[in-house]
């Protein structure tokens, strides 16, 4: 057997067995914190400003928010799935079995790639009834969802190898991901900051994946694709070659 | 050390003398420092994925995925090994069935008896048909009744040509099954010889081990 491919399949179904098992917890909750947004930031406080990049302040708001929520529960399934499979010893199941480090880490990547698209999916539609907004370019939206939601995937396996309590976890997504989120673009438009924090905005990774992803809806990005794309390829190639080397060392998996 | 197939072998020791960091090795757990381990002639790191496609582990520990049934435990497992479709699910409720955990196969593991669980870590290591079964305490927690029911099982299993290596505290357990026993002490083999050979007539193994293991 060169590559067992029933195992990887198993890993990724038994991930989304997961998800689907907490969906109060890791599906409802963005859609609703999503649907808040819409309507507090997007409709209540958006309709008194101007339009952004050509449509409403709310419409410009809705491929942040699905870049939010995918890059959330990305790494969120990720390294909660393995820090859990750490910690209740069951991730010794795909240990012991003829399962690559490769098998390993694309099983627990795809579960999450999953989860992210439906989360993705159900917010695309959100905006399509409630500020009748729907991606012009498919298939950018789906290119640089695929690549952030592996990115984060990845990030989440090195950070659910690496944690010792569930409280480490936290640490990425309070202190990181989510301050770098919420400057890198989800609720403002880079032409709309200052020129020093729009120079800041481009040592924020977050930044690259926003301004590409909402071309898929608006047609403008503040950096031509090739670089944002070929940025975040680059970052995603990066953490899924350590989140590789770690699986295949053992790191905090073998003695 | 060497176990033959179809050989039903004990490995002894005090706590922390080996027998686990031995085992984590064998089945890919563990990195060891130096040697080598064949599995039915497979190296177990060059060749690993023949190598671990013929163990079948039963740890100490219950370490059931928490968000799948009993019978998916099993299925999941054999999924994870390369093996899908209807024989699967057949092999998985012929398991449930010898095993005694029909009537629990669609609930959470959190949900059966410590001796369900017990004999569920034995479903699962034999899912996939291995040719060597490695047990780490099979019996610990299970009353004396499910433990001779667990040692006429693992007797069949045997004679139906299955490898067992066996991990006890419980040296009667041993003595009762083994036909071969090992005895570790801080992390080197001190004997390894016939169970019959090892404990003469008269005397009890508790006595050959203890004064082995005190040296």
């Amino acid at each position: 057997m060169r590559f067992n491919g029933v195992g990887l399949w198993t890993l990724t179904k038994r991930e989304l067995i997961r998800s689907m098992k907490i969906i109060n917890q890791v599906i409802w909750p963005p859609i609703i914190t999503t649907l808040l947004y819409v309507f507090i930031f997007g409709m209540a406080i958006g309709s008194r400003i101007p339009h952004v990049q050509g449509v409403t302040y709310a419409q410009f708001l809705i491929p942040g928010l699905i870049m939010l929520q995918a890059i959330d529960s990305s790494y969120g399934e990720c390294s909660s799935s393995i820090f859990q499979g750490r910690f209740m010893n069951h991730i010794q199941e795909l240990l012991i079995a003829p399962l690559s480090a490769f098998e390993i880490v694309s099983g627990f990547v795809l579960g999450s790639l999953a989860r992210a698209l439906i989360i993705a999916g159900l917010i695309t539609i959100l905006g399509a009834v409630l500020v009748h907004t729907l991606p012009r370019d498919w298939f950018t939206y789906l290119g640089v969802l695929v690549l952030v939601s592996v990115l984060f995937s990845a990030l989440g396996i090195i950070f659910g190898l690496l944690a010792e309590k569930f409280d480490h976890l936290a640490v990425l997504t309070t202190f990181v991901i989510t301050p770098l989120t919420f400057v890198g673009g989800v609720f403002t438009a880079a032409t709309m900051l200052p020129p020093a924090l729009r120079t800041l905005e481009l040592v924020n990774p977050i930044f690259y994946t926003i301004d590409a992803f909402r071309r898929s809806y608006t047609g403008q990005s503040f950096l031509a694709p090739i670089y944002s794309i070929g940025a975040i390829t680059v970052l995603c190639v990066i953490t899924l070659a350590i989140a590789l080397r770690m699986t295949a060392l053992g790191v905090k998996l073998r003695t | 050390m060497r176990v033959e197939a179809g050989e039903f072998f004990g490995f002894l020791g005090r706590n922390g003398a080996g027998k686990t960091t031995t085992i984590n090795a064998v089945v890919g757990l563990a990195n060891k420092s130096s040697g080598t381990i064949r599995i039915f002639g497979y190296d177990n790191e060059r060749e690993w994925r023949e190598a671990r496609r013929f163990i079948g582990l039963a740890p100490q520990e219950f370490n059931f995925d928490r968000y799948l049934s009993i019978r998916d435990v099993l299925i999941f497992q054999a999924g994870y090994y390369g093996l899908r479709g209807r024989a699967v699910a057949r092999r998985a409720d012929e398991l449930l069935e010898r095993f005694g955990l029909t009537a629990r196969a669609r609930v959470e593991y959190t949900r059966i008896s410590g001796g369900q669980k017990r004999r569920l870590t034995l479903a699962r290591a034999l899912i996939h048909r291995p040719r060597l079964l490695i047990l780490d305490e099979p019996t610990a927690g299970v009353d004396v009744e499910q433990r001779l029911e667990l040692w006429d099982l693992l007797r069949t299993l045997n004679a139906d040509g299955l490898t067992i290596f066996l991990t006890t505290h419980y040296l009667e357990e041993a003595e009762e099954l083994c036909k071969r026993i090992a005895i570790i002490r801080d992390g080197r083999i001190i004997t390894e010889q016939p169970t019959e050979e090892l404990v003469r007539e008269g005397e009890r193994l508790q006595d050959v081990f203890l004064e082995l293991v005190r040296g």
